[in-house]
């Protein structure tokens, strides 16, 4: 038996012979393409921030952070197409993709020195970063306006918001504190001219929980700076506290007349008043505007002078104008006038109630105020500051006044007027002094130019007669007296004389004694003479 | 007569040899000077060709990764390859920078780029075109391939600053040694026999 040698198996040639060592690029592919994809998954969106200045910030190195947690980086920073502002494009994190909602925010951090503290000193030594604030909108948006600083409360911070209506500014600024009863609780935040540029509307925010304390009855101020009052109790000043005097600050707080009240809603508006006093006064009620004209100058009337009824403040003026009287060819002052009846308090309660007036019927209004007016109502600019010569307007009762009729359906109601007081007494001496000038001054003193002239001739006359003859007549009078003196002298004859004569006399009477007493007793001697016997 | 092909000269001190065949682990060494002569080329072209194609994807991380990342109070930075030659360019000497550029960028992209053409067109068993001047420029590339250089550089100053500041090696540094190893691997003068298959 013959063997077959084995036939050599077939061959079979693999047309393409992969070698292992492709694992190799394999492997390294796998692992870069897992380094990538974490990368991808990893990274969160990207945005684009429009800032005003590029200042502090460094592309692929400025970082933006969270509650100083790194959140994501700028990747780019290119100047804007209208030259006006510079884009920084900015890759979060995935964990931070809640960022990239509508309503997030992002300023730069840069050290900031203001009135309320300094901040981002960190900053100085790390360089700029970006802050950022998550919104809580659903929507997603890509382009963002970066804040010029950063915003005064975060969203996590828990509070409401409140708006305050403002004729001005003041010196509040965002970041201004707010007091509530000397204690900071919250902060401007946010300020903007209204539309029609007539007024300022201020944001404001408080923080839980003293948000509960702002009631819908409560009322804000103005706290910034220091109120001086001067009144007879002495000198007061009132300062809420050194940083609001600096920076400004506002305060709120309910009245005493409507202390409780529900809470404010959030985002509620209020009237921003003046200062505590204004702000905690009862409430105006409903104005009333009145017109006054006055025939006279009213220099010192000025804008906001007060309106009082029988010297009770109770309005303010508004506006004093130039008119011209077409008929009477005169200027009259007008001044227009707002009024608070409700400020009267209970007279003018009690006064609604007996007239059963409703305040807003405005032709009963009318016809209340015309009433009065028949009964001697009148507005009168008085001085208030003999110094400054401010005048104010008064209202009373002047039953003597000629009457005047008051036209009813004329708005706003006109009010007949008297002279001040002081007119009136400058009316009375014009008056005398119209009379003074009546008189005939011109023959008075034509008559006593010519008495003068008499009299002088007179007096020349008597200088030139009578004066010399008085002369001669002195000197005689004065040798007269000097002749007398001589007389009278105790060693003149004349003075011997009359010694000797009063001795005589002496003798005379008392020889004339003994004559009566002889008689006396013998009454007889008369008719018969006298015996030789009875010689004495 | 011998074919010029059959012969080897001594790349040291010029003494032809004829060629052998060589088998693992052996080497030809030159009776005069000592020098390396041949070395078995244990791998294939289709191998040398995968390697290649590593070497390029290698090539991508290390240039896009950053090669470390430092970081100090919050100032952070890091580089990749590219960065360290555009600050190097910023710097005092821009000369510097372009010799960086070439011997650690510029020089093994073309490297890796050459012998993928050339390994290529190998494995289909045919010559690529320019198939002489990619040889040589392969050649001429070499001692300008200075990854190595830069690899032990980086290692260096991650190693030094270390102590002063955070350092991180990046995925580039990771990318930047394997890229270097398999360069030192691929790229050596074995490339010549190619010239003998084809």
């Amino acid at each position: 038996m013959q063997e077959t040698p084995p036939q050599p198996a077939p061959i079979k040639t693999r047309r393409w012979n992969v070698s292992l060592v492709w694992i190799v690029p394999i492997v390294a592919l796998l692992v870069g393409a897992s380094l990538v994809v974490r990368n991808w998954m990893q990274e969160g969106p990207t945005l684009t921030i429009t800032f005003r200045t590029g200042e502090g910030l460094v592309a692929n190195k400025t970082e933006v952070r969270y509650r100083n947690l790194v959140i994501g980086q700028v990747t780019s920073i290119k100047l804007a197409e209208d030259k006006k502002s510079v884009k920084a494009t900015v890759r979060l994190s995935k964990e931070a993709e809640s960022f990239a909602s509508e309503d997030s925010q992002f300023w730069v951090v840069r050290p900031r020195i203001g009135a309320g503290g300094v901040t981002g000193l960190d900053t100085l030594l790390s360089g700029s970063f970006i802050g950022a604030d998550a919104g809580q909108s659903a929507r997603r948006a890509e382009h963002f306006t970066g804040l010029e600083s950063p915003p005064p409360i975060t969203y996590g911070e828990e509070g409401k918001r409140f708006l305050l209506s403002a004729p001005d500014l003041g010196s509040l600024d965002i970041g201004s504190p707010i007091y509530y009863r000397r204690i900071p609780v919250g902060q401007v935040i946010s300020y903007a001219l209204d539309a029609d540029g007539g007024s300022v509307t201020i944001e404001i925010f408080i923080r839980a929980p003293h948000d509960a304390y702002v009631t819908q009855n409560s009322r804000f101020w103005n706290a910034s700076g220091i109120d001086v009052t001067l009144d007879a109790k002495g000198i007061r000043v009132d300062t809420a506290s050194l940083a609001a005097m600096l920076a400004g600050g506002l305060a709120f707080r309910s009245p005493e007349y409507a202390a409780d009240g529900p809470p404010a809603a959030q985002g509620q508006r209020f009237e921003l008043f003046a200062d505590e006093q204004s702000a905690l006064a009862p409430p105006t009620g409903q104005a009333k505007f009145i017109r006054l004209r006055f025939d006279q100058a009213l220099r010192g009337l000025a804008v906001d002078a007060p309106v009082e009824f029988m010297g009770v403040e109770f309005g303010k003026v508004v506006a004093v104008k130039l008119d011209f009287d077409e008929q009477k060819q005169s200027f009259p002052v007008m001044v227009d006038a707002v009024v608070y009846p409700d400020r009267l308090g209970p007279a003018h309660a009690k006064m609604l109630k007996a007239l059963k007036h409703s305040p807003d019927d405005e032709m009963a209004t009318a016809r209340l105020i015309g009433n009065f007016v028949e009964h001697g109502l009148r507005a009168q600019a008085r001085s208030g500051n003999l110094l400054t010569g401010q005048l104010y307007i008064s209202l009373d009762f002047y039953p003597d006044e000629p009457a005047v009729a008051v036209d009813l359906s004329e708005r706003p109601i006109r009010i007949p007027t008297v002279p001040g007081d002081l007119e009136r007494v400058q009316e009375r001496f014009q008056r005398l002094v119209d009379k003074l000038s009546q008189l005939p001054l011109e023959s008075i003193v034509t008559n006593l130019d010519g008495n003068l002239n008499e009299l002088r001739q007179g007096l020349r006359f008597f200088n030139r007669q009578t004066l010399p003859g008085l002369q001669t007549t002195l000197e005689e009078l004065q040798q007269t007296l000097e002749s007398a003196n001589r007389t009278l002298a105790d060693d003149s004859p004349q003075r011997q004389q009359l010694n000797q004569a009063i001795t005589e006399l002496r003798r005379m009477s008392r020889s004339l004694r003994e004559l009566t007493d002889y008689l006396g007793r013998h009454p007889e001697s008369l008719i018969r003479g006298r015996p030789k016997s009875s010689e004495p | 007569m011998t074919k010029t092909s059959e012969l080897i000269v001594c790349e040291y001190c010029d003494a032809v040899y004829r060629k052998t065949s060589l088998a693992r682990h052996q080497r030809s060494v030159c009776v005069r000077c000592g020098g390396v002569l041949q070395r078995h080329v244990g791998l294939t072209v289709q191998q040398r060709l995968a390697l290649s194609v590593t070497a390029a994807i290698l090539m991508v991380y290390a240039h896009f990764y950053p090669v470390m990342s430092i970081r100090l109070q919050g100032v952070s930075n890091s580089a990749t390859l590219w960065d360290s030659v555009q600050i190097l360019s910023q710097g005092s000497i821009t000369f510097i920078a372009l010799v960086a550029a070439l011997t650690i960028i510029i020089a093994p992209v073309l490297q890796v780029l050459l012998l993928i053409w050339v390994l290529a067109f190998a494995m289909l068993r045919r010559r690529s075109p320019a198939f002489a001047l990619c040889m040589r420029g392969l050649e001429s590339l070499r001692p300008w391939n200075m990854l190595e250089v830069c690899l032990l550089g980086a290692l260096v100053a991650v190693i030094k600053l270390a102590g002063m500041l955070d350092v991180i090696p990046g995925a580039g540094l990771i990318a930047l040694a394997a890229l270097s190893v398999v360069l030192i691997y691929i790229a050596g003068r074995d490339v010549r026999d190619l010239w003998d298959r084809l």
